[in-house]
């Protein structure tokens, strides 16, 4: 098994009756913020997953969020590009892996390409590429894209980037969102071209695309694994089994929040109120409207959702979820080295998940909790997982070649040139 | 929507090189009414049966708005196609005159595009609390991004009144309701590729093409589209001119429908 470490740069100190007042993302006021805060913020989550490298894990991952105080990173190249610098700096071979830049929201996709290029090249082939479809409050309030518009331009976006990572020649672009007269990125990515990933919460459309397509597909648990895990990879591998596709765990990944404790008992103590924070002050006090926005939903999805609005879990219950209903549905996985170890074994050994995706910060840990945690994780829970899947002789195509994957080219990118 | 939408005769008008079939909804005989509907969808009711008793009203849905063809939206792009669209449906309805175009709010705005680009294409005009212009000193509200406890509040004056029972009230058969529900959300996605994030796109420097009489009915309580917006048309519209309708919010044929009704037929009389 592959692990990699996400952090997210939330800010930490938000007032305590935040959730009953305010929603985490697009109209958060700023006026809650100590500016001499944010120097801290960004420095202990670049600190925090070089801690990472330097203990062992897999891959470095982070995301893209735009107008959120519970991850201030509107642009994820930023934080890649100072992690690629600084591992490649110390020797750490290790996967820098950008696991949301939304295509869907994106308006320059070509830049998107360009970006991530550069990272292969400061890297010197060690990037992962992650393109979820987007988050509609970010993709459509927060960047003008219209509901009904998210997943063509997506669709369109991917496209580009992987003719322009791909293609040799120079190259005219006549899209419907994007028009180039000569496309030529310098420099194109070392690796030919870098693992693609579609990161998403188990939309049947989007699994389908990542499995024809040749993409890994990343699960994006904050639903609660134990509540929705097994009927959304139940779904995935049924796919695959008609699509004609092997049963090979190194195409799936989750991102999962997990928190190590000395025991059981030190982890509740330690953890459950950062944890409770994360959940009621960030991902919890997200409105539903700001995840399903008219039109970004197809009518037979959005009629399939409402009879069964089971893929979201305990989603509605987020906002005032307490430490064991967040482990009881699986939105945290947490314990004593070997109480995690032995669930997370159980999980990904049940639906079939090659890459973990560990969220090691949660709201409100602070330097030093974090660093006990990663450590902890390291020290004890990592080397079990790492031998989950050893002994399966499936070759592991989404993952960078120079970190021991085999990753094939992604078929005829041009088929996917139609929107 | 307690209202009965099969209450009118169907047609479909191949248009857009035969790639969108556009469904009308055809009732009443006399002079033609082409009705445009607001941004979740056609709805057949009692303004229209009213209306309908001296007109015959044509009322084509935006597409993938129609039951039973959600893809269609994909065919058009943008708003220059809709506009396009619609113009080569109205030619293709073959109706012998130029007819009166009724517009309810994201109707309102789709009407006056094509009174703006096409003048002569229609002989009047009525738009009920339409979107199309923008002033930052009174936003128009942000529906698409509104749950579904705050649609009340900003469609009606009186948010408990009869008239939002009878929007939001919820078929008794669940299937149905499922329907319903998601048939108003979709088509909310669909109207919303051609006014979001702002519902200006451009109609302001247009507006002065307009040739047609215009009438620019406002329910006074709409916290939709503010009241002010009817001046701000009324401005920018040559010879038009505003009805204000009390106790009425951005819907005001549903909510005062006698008081409505008589603005509209008195300006249409007139012509």
């Amino acid at each position: 098994m592959k692990v990699s470490v996400l952090a997210q740069t939330p800010y930490r100190e938000l007032p305590d009756d935040f959730e009953s007042k305010y929603e985490s993302c697009v109209t958060t006021p700023w006026s809650l913020v100590d500016t001499e805060k944010i120097h801290a913020s960004f420095r202990d989550s670049l600190d925090q997953l070089m801690f990472a490298a330097r203990s062992g894990f897999d891959g470095l991952a982070m995301t893209e969020h735009g107008q959120s105080s519970y991850d201030m990173v509107p642009n994820p190249s930023l934080m890649a590009s100072a992690l690629a610098y600084a591992t490649d700096a110390e020797s750490l071979d290790v996967a820098i892996y950008p696991v949301g830049r939304s295509l869907g929201k994106a308006k320059e996709p070509l830049r998107v390409a360009e970006e991530m290029a550069m990272i292969d090249g400061i890297t010197g082939g060690r990037l992962m590429a992650g393109f979820p479809i987007g988050l509609a409050y970010d993709a459509n309030i927060n960047n003008g894209v219209p509901p009904i518009d998210t997943r063509a331009r997506f669709d369109e976006g991917l496209a580009l980037v992987l003719r322009a990572w791909s293609e040799k020649e120079p190259f005219a672009f006549n899209g419907r969102f994007s028009q180039h007269r000569w496309v030529n990125i310098w420099p194109r990515p070392v690796q030919e071209p870098p693992p693609v990933w579609i990161t998403g919460i188990g939309n049947p459309g989007t699994m389908q695309y990542a499995l024809e397509n040749g993409f890994g597909f990343n699960y994006f648990g904050w639903f609660g694994i134990k509540t929705t895990g097994k009927r959304i990879f139940d779904r995935f591998w049924d796919m695959a089994e008609k699509l004609g596709q092997p049963r090979n765990p190194w195409r799936t990944s989750i991102i999962q929040t997990v928190c190590v404790g000395d025991d059981d008992a030190d982890a509740e103590r330690t953890y459950a109120k950062h944890v409770e924070y994360f959940f009621r002050k960030a991902f919890g006090a997200i409105p539903r409207e700001r995840l399903f926005l008219p039109g970004g939903i197809a009518l037979p999805g959005l009629q399939a959702i409402m009879r069964d609005p089971g893929d979201f879990g305990i989603y509605e219950e987020l906002r005032t979820a307490g430490w064991q209903f967040l482990l009881d549905s699986g939105c945290v996985i947490a314990g004593g080295p070997d109480t995690v170890a032995d669930q997370l074994i159980d999980i990904c050994q049940e639906h079939g998940i090659g890459h973990l995706v560990a969220i090691l910060q949660s709201g409100s840990m602070d330097r030093e909790l974090t660093e006990k945690n990663t450590a902890l994780f390291a020290e004890r829970v990592l080397p079990r997982l790492r031998e989950l899947w050893t002994d399966e002789d499936l070759p592991n195509h989404w993952w960078p070649q120079r970190l021991g994957g085999a990753p094939s080219l992604v078929g005829d990118t041009k088929k996917l040139e139609v929107a | 929507m307690s209202t009965d939408t099969h209450a009118t005769d169907q047609q479909t008008v191949a248009v857009w090189g035969d790639k969108v079939q556009l469904r009308v909804n055809v009732a009443g005989s006399g002079d033609p009414i082409v009705y445009f509907h607001p941004a979740a969808g056609f709805h057949w009711d009692p303004f229209l049966i009213e209306l309908s008793s001296g007109h015959t009203v044509y009322a084509p849905e935006v597409p993938g708005t129609s039951v039973g063809d959600p893809h269609a939206i994909h065919a058009v792009d943008d708003l220059d196609d809709l506009v396009l669209l619609y113009e080569e449906m109205i030619r293709k309805l073959d109706l012998g005159r130029a007819p009166v175009a009724i517009g309810q709010s994201f109707g309102g705005m789709l009407a006056l595009e094509l009174a703006a680009r096409y003048p002569g294409i229609f002989s009047r005009v009525v738009v009920l609390d339409s979107l199309g212009l923008w002033r930052d000193d009174m936003p128009v509200a942000s529906y698409m991004e509104a749950g579904p406890m705050e649609l009340p509040g900003l469609l009606f004056a009186d948010p408990q009144g009869p008239a939002a029972a009878a929007m939001f009230t919820p078929p008794p058969d669940p299937e149905q309701a499922i329907a319903m529900q998601a048939g108003l959300v979709w088509g909310m996605g669909c109207t919303g590729k051609f006014v979001w994030p702002i519902p200006d796109k451009g109609l302001r420097k247009r507006l002065h093409r307009v040739e047609a009489p215009t009438l620019i009915v406002w329910g006074e309580q709409d916290r939709l589209v503010p009241v002010g917006y009817a001046q701000e048309f009324a401005d920018l519209i040559a010879g038009s001119r505003v009805e204000i309708i009390p106790d009425a919010g951005h819907i005001p044929q549903m909510e005062q429908t006698e008081r409505t009704l008589a603005v509209v037929r008195e300006f249409l009389d007139a012509g």
